[in-house]
């Protein structure tokens, strides 16, 4: 009997690698967010790396796990690089929007309306509390408030 | 080991029904504007149905205790990456992604790349997303942003998505055991003969890593043995990364500088800054 080389174990990490990645193209597909964008792409590359080392374990060679090991560099260098454009771009437009850029689009490209989106009821978000003990320390009024959401 | 023959009457329907859940779920899960609570329930239901219908068509491993490592882990990163690209707030996306690091990082581990797994965390998760974070948290607006809440052509990028997926299952059902003509590697090559030998149903007693031995210092004698050179030239994209990114900022600074001593609009500044 091989005991070398498992085709189910193979077939099972690619279907997750391939759900992995086909969820971050749909990701940086649709998603506004320019870090977000990111998150989906990083998954992408997750996705890579676990069919790759699937495919190294098939084959019982290190070539995947050498491929994966650049492919967490690229993606550090990617990450810092990337990073610091999204931040000058926000500092310009004062959003992480995607299409605040969208004056450079291609010109057959339809232009990204945005409607009027319906107005949610934030309900503010309790946090637990311990139970006060000792003395109340007095309320500081200059003390800036919490976020109520991220 | 056997190669099970991949059944297209059998598992065609159920792929089929898997990739037309996954479009519905993700069509009504993506931000849309709207956010009602009913669609997105259904939206998750749908994605369950998927998840369900994929483990159907998944193979069986050799031992129960495998098994169910690998499916716990593999439920973590997939449900935790399609919670990150559904979530409305980017900083829930990002400690969603944490965990599905944590989960893609459990695969790793069970694949036998211990040290790839540690390295996922420690990399991923403890460098890159929390420099994510940093940058979220200095750029993002209180509450949810109105560029949060709707996507881009959220249909057809499900479509596109779950369609690709589809066909990549598909041709991973298709994958069997048997010689490639292409590339006759040496372990190929025996195996072939072993597989011939075993019977049409036994299962998978003993799956013995080949790689597991010795891991860590064999795949550092690879990479600085026969990758040396790959391995500079890393390092050399490091350091230009490196030097970019504090390039970009300085002169991003520069520019800025350049707009609020001329204040003549920013049109004016980015003339001058360059």
């Amino acid at each position: 009997m091989n005991t070398m080389q498992s085709l189910p174990l193979l077939q099972n990490a690619l279907t997750v690698g391939a759900i992995l990645f086909s969820l971050g193209l749909v990701g940086i597909l649709t998603r506004r967010n320019l870090i977000v964008m990111f998150l989906a792409a990083e998954m992408m590359l997750q996705g890579i790396s676990v069919s790759l080392v699937a495919w190294s374990r098939y084959h019982g060679d290190w070539g995947g796990h050498v491929l994966v090991i650049f492919v967490l560099t690229v993606a550090a260098c990617e990450a810092a690089v990337a990073l610091v454009f999204v931040l000058q771009a926000f500092s310009r437009t004062g959003r992480l929007d995607a299409a605040a850029w969208q004056s450079l689009r291609e010109a057959n490209v339809g232009r990204t309306i945005d409607h009027e989106l319906p107005a949610i009821d934030t309900v503010p978000l309790r946090f637990p509390t311990l139970t006060p003990a000792g003395v109340l320390p007095p309320a500081d009024e200059n003390e800036p408030l919490q976020r109520e959401h991220v | 080991m056997t190669p099970l023959p991949f059944d297209p009457l059998a598992s065609g329907p159920l792929l089929a029904g898997a990739v037309l859940a996954t479009v519905a779920s993700l069509w009504l899960l993506l931000p849309n504007g709207r956010d009602t609570t009913s669609a997105r329930w259904l939206g998750a239901l749908l994605g369950l149905a998927a998840l369900a219908a994929f483990i159907a068509t998944g193979r069986r491993l050799g031992g129960l205790g495998e098994e169910a490592v690998f499916l716990i882990v593999s439920l973590v990163a997939v449900i935790s990456a399609a919670a990150t690209i559904v979530s409305r707030s980017p900083v829930y996306a990002a400690i969603w992604f944490a965990l599905s690091l944590a989960g893609v990082a459990g695969v790793l581990l069970v694949l036998g790349a211990q040290f790839l797994g540690v390295a996922t965390i420690v990399v991923y998760a403890g460098a890159i997303l929390v420099m994510f974070l940093f940058v979220l948290m200095l750029a993002q607006p209180a509450g949810l942003a109105p560029y949060d809440r709707v996507s881009n052509e959220p249909f057809l990028s499900a479509l596109a998505g779950a369609v690709l997926l589809g066909v990549l299952s598909l041709s991973i059902g298709r994958l069997s055991a048997g010689p490639a003509s292409c590339c006759d590697l040496p372990t190929r090559a025996t195996a072939t003969v072993d597989t011939t030998a075993a019977p049409a149903t036994a299962p998978v007693a003993t799956v013995v890593d080949p790689l597991a031995e010795n891991h860590v210092a064999r795949l550092g004698g690879e990479l600085f043995g026969r990758h040396l050179v790959a391995v500079e030239a890393a390092g050399v994209l490091l350091l230009v990364a490196l030097i970019g990114a504090i390039a970009v900022v300085s002169r991003g600074e520069a520019a800025h500088a350049a707009e609020a001593t001329t204040a003549k609009g920013p049109a004016a500044g980015r003339i001058a800054a360059r």
